[in-house]
């Protein structure tokens, strides 16, 4: 892991050091070739659940977020080259260095075996997102950026602060999750209940659900859209795994653990709420695909209250969003080059101007609202399956309800850009359709895992789900 | 001493949330740091060099001169010295400060128990609590900003109410991170101020629904 994280950060250093772009790529080609190769030497087992450094664990449950951030990036880096391009050179190669930076804080996130290393690293994606959403430079930008720093901030001192809790339940002080698995359940519950609120509430800013969820949708619309795609998926990723650890940690408390998926549930439902309120409100395409990641965030927070086979659905559907969301985040950067806007309102008819990037929306929208073969169906199904098996038909009405809602904004949206007239600036020249086909993949990828869900990722799955 | 100390840092607290001059708030958040360094000393009993070392770091040198001199240099580079629109009355601040001390010692007692230091842990939420009231009531992004550090000293009393010592370089790390975040914060401040010509958190409505 030493050589992971020193390589990483050599090869993200080098690239602002060097004076053409040319060199940024090479040396993000070689960032990527880094994080691919190992990747792939974890997931063939190499060092499957082997601890490194004391600290890091390669658990099956950060092996499968990383893997899919590894894909992500690959697909991210390739658009952001093309999305970049008129940038002038030191503009250029400091997006790339964050953004290698980012990956490498979030691999940590991922494989941190020790709650107050989690939280760490989880600051330092704070850091390393900050200066990829003032990439811009405009006052939006800025005040997206102020906003982002200063609620992560204040979010994730309140998670310390629940993490500190949860040091009473351990005698040496260590804050290994395994030290806290062995004692947690002796741990006084009315402390466990508030660490639990206080951390769950401080990566809300992070996972993208309630409280804390709004600086997650200025960061997306402030950051060029290949970041957003790579913010909105695997940071929020990084986000989940945080908040699924502690899950898992408590599932040994016995009532606690009972509270704090009443907890979720309630998380979960609001979540949902603001998701489908402010689809149904936004008139900008990104902040759009923002809340929709909101929608489907506070749909996993809901499969983690449920528990159960509904937790398996909500690590699956965590999977297969990060999938779909970048696809859309990515297809939605050719349609910025090609308006020069993202105003709901005003760009359309975009059938006629790249029939293969709207195709990929409409598909990409099909696939984001459930409908089959979308992998959201087989997670979403799951979880309505294990509300009914526990009763619970109160949240099952309310969830359609919202879920309702959501549909109906999300197609109206995006039958809009393909066929309302358009009334902005067109920059045909712009029309890259190699980009919108590599952003289908990821689509194509997602429905694949719709119809046929590996046994291998079953079988991870499982085992994340069983770590307690 | 300690409780001395203790009694100290609740009238720092006290008098953050009534002072309107910030050139007063980066001298408490000075004092404050002081004072942590003296809690730290007289509570940890046993510490080698390297503990002691870093204790000093991260209280004398950290929170107590690198902090406040960013915050100075902020003060001086946008001029804002003065609480001047803050959303509400010195008056109405001092109560809601009152207020959150006895809630603080209210939920002390009702979550005593013998891990947990109790006069500590109530300090520090009662520090916690004077925070997010001045960057719930206070318009400016500066107060704001000394909100984030009065939660960020709480949680560093907090630590000391549990007792917990964690290893050193996660220590160091989180030292590092909030460094960071602070020196980003500072210089983002400062961009605010050149570039949307505000220091309103009232302003920053660009980015909306």
């Amino acid at each position: 892991m030493i050589y992971y994280i020193v390589l990483s950060s050599v090869l993200a250093l080098a690239a602002l050091t060097v004076s053409s772009r040319r060199w940024v790529d090479v040396f993000s080609t070689l960032f990527f070739g880094v994080q691919a190769a190992f990747a792939v030497w974890l997931a063939a087992g190499g060092a499957l659940d082997s601890t490194q450094l004391g600290i890091f664990t390669f658990d099956t449950l950060g092996m499968v977020f990383h893997v899919l951030m590894v894909v992500t990036l690959g697909f991210v880096i390739v658009h952001a080259r093309q999305y970049l391009k008129d940038e002038p050179v030191g503009s250029y190669r400091r997006f790339f260095t964050l953004l290698m930076l980012l990956s490498t804080a979030i691999t940590c996130v991922y494989y941190a075996n020790n709650a107050a290393l989690t939280w760490i690293f989880l600051e330092a994606t704070t850091i390393c997102s900050a200066g990829i959403i003032y990439h811009r430079h405009s006052e939006a930008a800025l005040e997206a950026t102020w906003k982002y720093i200063f609620v992560c901030s204040t979010g994730i001192a309140m998670a310390y602060l629940g993490i500190l809790l949860l040091c009473t339940v351990v005698h040496d002080g260590s804050l290994d999750y395994a030290s806290l698995a062995a004692t947690i359940a002796d741990g006084n519950p009315l402390y466990l209940k508030v660490a639990f609120l206080l951390i769950v509430a401080g990566y809300s800013c992070k996972m993208e659900i309630f409280p804390l969820y709004t600086v997650g949708v200025d960061a997306n619309f402030a950051a060029p859209a290949p970041a957003s795609a790579f913010i909105s998926t695997a940071l929020v990723n990084a986000g989940f795994v945080a908040v699924l650890r502690i899950y898992l940690l408590y599932a040994r408390c016995g009532e606690v653990f009972v509270w704090a998926r009443h907890v979720l549930i309630l998380i979960g439902i609001v979540t949902l709420a603001v998701g489908a309120m402010f689809l149904r409100r936004t008139n900008n395409y990104k902040r759009f695909l923002s809340y929709s990641t909101i929608e489907n965030m506070g749909i996993a927070a809901i499969g983690m209250g449920v528990g159960g086979a509904a937790l398996w659905a909500a690590v699956f559907h965590v999977a297969c969003h990060t999938l779909i969301k970048s696809s859309l985040f990515l297809q939605i950067g050719v349609v910025r080059h090609i308006y020069n806007s993202y105003r709901i309102n005003r760009i359309g008819n975009y059938i006629n101007i790249n029939r293969v990037g709207a195709i990929g929306f409409m598909v990409g929208t099909v696939v984001l609202l459930a409908f089959p073969p979308s992998p959201l169906f087989v997670s979403e199904l799951m979880i309505f399956r294990e509300i009914v098996a526990s009763g619970q038909w109160w949240l099952i009405a309310v969830m359609l309800m919202l879920l309702c809602i959501v549909i109906y904004a999300v197609w109206s949206r995006m039958l809009r850009l393909n066929y309302q007239p358009n009334q902005d600036e067109l920059h045909l020249s712009q029309v890259n359709r190699r980009l919108s086909y590599s952003a289908l993949v990821l689509l194509v990828a997602a429905m694949v895992l719709g119809l046929w869900q590996p046994d291998l990722l079953n079988r991870a799955i499982d085992t994340i789900i069983t770590l307690r | 001493m300690i409780l001395s100390l203790v009694i100290l840092y609740v009238i720092t607290l006290i008098y953050l949330s009534i002072t309107e001059r910030f050139r007063n708030h980066a001298s408490l958040i000075a004092l404050q740091g002081v004072i942590l360094l003296g809690i730290a000393l007289l509570r940890l009993h046993s510490l080698d060099a390297v503990e002691l070392a870093f204790i000093i770091v991260e209280t004398l040198l950290f929170k107590a001169v690198i902090v406040p001199a960013i915050l100075l240099r902020v003060i001086r580079k946008t001029k804002i010295n003065r609480v001047r629109s803050s959303g509400s009355s010195q008056f109405n601040s001092l109560l809601l400060s009152i207020v959150a001390l006895a809630l603080s010692c209210w939920i002390t007692s009702a979550m005593a128990d013998e891990r947990i230091d109790m006069i500590f842990f109530g300090v520090a939420l009662y520090a916690l609590l004077s925070g997010l009231i001045m960057i719930v009531v206070r318009q400016r992004v500066f107060a704001h900003l000394v909100g984030f550090l009065v939660i960020e000293n709480g949680v560093f009393l907090f630590s000391m109410a549990i007792g917990v010592e964690m290893p050193m370089m996660i220590n160091l790390a989180i030292m590092l991170d909030i460094m960071i975040s602070i020196l980003l914060l500072g210089m983002f401040l400062r961009k605010l101020d050149n570039n949307i010509h505000t220091d309103e958190a009232d302003a920053l409505t660009s980015v909306k629904d």
